[in-house]
């Protein structure tokens, strides 16, 4: 699993978690304001509270967890990424979208003017519209979801392999050979790599040696390569 | 034999992009039903709580009616006296709404007058205007007191303070009498009938003096038993009931009423 694509998932998440204590975008006043919350807009008019639900806010979050858990959950092919992509953008189009529908039928011109008894009164209620945290959270997701789309989730370079192990597992996984695990190591055909503290030991029938990375891989290619090559499964390595 | 992922990616995306396209018209078709219309209910109102006429000017008094959870704050305005036309700024004062326009003499003939205007204030945290119209029943308030008393060599001399809306003609006085503020208590001078001195004030804030020899010839129940302070007293106190005529415009009104004075002779309390 790719860090790129969890730190896209974490965002999605993050985003999401956010929203539900921090609007993404209100309009802030004294008497009345308008905050856009994940189950609509609520307005807030003196003592009066109202939670108007646009059905296209329910679509802003429900794109941001796609985007997000996408790329984690199809990591065959790239195309989870170009996918993922488009969700975070949709999200982002139906989050203005949204925010148009408040310009479109919640339009509010700063005051309010009621009948008396003997009159009216008119009162100012000046707003200020205001983009909340968890939007600017959705735009970097929209950033890093393209970003990864464009370098297949690979832009943090190699991962560092502390363990040679690992490194020799990948090698296996990328040529397709199959390969079993064993107690400190991995087996292919007749030879296992162990590894003994910071070095590797190759064992062949009855004899062990000490050898370096680069010889245990070119060995276990070597053995791998004499049996039949199997179907395996690199992430997001398919075009 | 797994689906081709470019497929599948194109089917999720036209599905997806659909998906958003109905909801923005879903959505453009239910936003009349989605949204409300809210105004404010029980919204403070301004009412003419009194208008009283004085020689010093009229006095409205505006009240503000917070009949509900939301206070207002008044904070400046200004009303018209629809009747007379006049237009003033109000004065706070300790939260009463007060418009002072000056005495003009129309106010003589009215009995109720229409007030407009609009006092701005704050209303919890917001700038609020109320525009209001009322009409209220005027109160024309006359004062009458008396301010100073002296007598010697049977003359009487009061100081009456009068403060008037119209011209008065005080008098005539009917029973009066002077007398000491002791116990037991004793008549300085005392007469029963009608004394038909009259003076005549005009409308406004003056002081005029009443002079009264006090002798018989005021009449046959005339009773002076001195005719300077009696020795040995200095608090006395003048029981003056008198007539004040009030010549309105449309008539005038002769009400009695009692003036008294307790003095004490040369000054103090």
């Amino acid at each position: 699993m790719r860090v790129e694509a969890l730190l896209q998932f974490a965002l999605a998440i993050a985003f999401i978690v956010l929203w539900v204590f921090v609007p993404t975008w209100s309009l802030s006043g004294v008497n009345y304001s308008v905050s856009l919350m994940p189950w609509g807009f609520v307005v807030r008019f003196f003592s009066e509270i109202h939670v108007i639900p646009p059905p296209t806010v329910y679509a802003v979050w429900l794109f941001a967890i796609d985007a997000g858990l996408l790329p984690l959950v199809w990591r065959r092919s790239r195309y989870s990424l170009y996918l993922a992509a488009l969700f975070s953008v949709l999200s982002l189009s139906m989050l203005m979208d949204t925010i148009l529908f408040q310009q479109r039928y919640l339009q509010f011109h700063g005051y309010t003017i009621a009948p008396t008894l003997t009159g009216y009164i008119y009162v100012s209620l000046p707003t200020k519209p205001v983009l909340g945290l968890p939007t600017y959270v959705l735009l970097a997701l929209t950033t890093l979801s393209i970003f990864n789309m464009a370098t297949r989730a690979r832009w943090l370079g190699a991962e560092a392999i502390e363990d040679p192990i690992v490194a020799v597992e990948r090698v296996l996984k990328a040529l397709h050979i199959e390969y079993s695990r064993i107690e400190g190591g991995v087996e292919v055909g007749g030879i296992k790599i162990t590894r003994q503290g910071s070095s590797l030991r190759l064992v062949r029938g009855s004899e062990a040696i000490e050898v370096d990375l680069k010889t245990a891989i070119i060995e276990t290619i070597k053995a791998g390569l004499k049996q039949p090559v199997s179907v395996g499964v690199v992430d997001y390595g398919e075009d | 034999m797994a689906p081709n992922p470019f497929k599948i990616t194109l089917l999720i995306s036209i599905l997806s992009i659909a998906i958003t396209l109905t909801l923005i018209w879903g959505t453009a078709q239910t936003a009349p039903n989605l949204i409300r219309y809210s105004t404010l209910s029980n919204a403070p109102y301004i009412k003419v709580e009194s208008i009283n006429v004085t020689s010093n000017g009229v006095y409205i008094r505006l009240a503000i009616i917070n009949n509900g959870a939301l206070a207002f704050t008044p904070t400046s305005g200004w009303v018209k006296v629809v009747e007379t036309g006049q237009v003033v700024n109000v004065t706070i004062i300790n939260g009463a709404v007060i418009a002072r326009p000056p005495l003009t003499p129309q106010w003589v003939n009215l009995a109720s007058v229409g007030v407009k205007g609009i006092v701005s204030g704050i209303l919890n945290g917001s700038r609020a205007y109320i525009a209001f119209f009322d009409v209220a029943p005027i109160h024309i308030i006359n004062t009458i007191g008396i301010t100073n008393v002296s007598y010697a060599d049977c003359v009487l001399n009061v100081t009456l303070s009068v403060n008037t809306v119209v011209p008065v003609v005080i008098g005539p006085i009917i029973n009066m009498s002077l007398f000491t503020v002791s116990t037991p208590g004793y008549y300085v001078f005392e007469t029963v009938g009608v004394v038909n001195t009259t003076v005549y004030a005009p409308a406004g804030s003056h002081n005029v003096t009443l002079t009264i020899r006090v002798s018989l010839a005021l009449g046959r129940y005339t009773y002076v038993y001195s005719c300077n302070y009696l020795s040995g007293f200095s608090k006395y106190t003048l029981w003056l009931p008198i007539g004040v005529t009030y010549m309105y415009p449309t008539g005038n009104v002769t009400n009695y009423t009692l003036l008294t004075k307790t003095f004490i002779v040369g000054g103090g309390s």
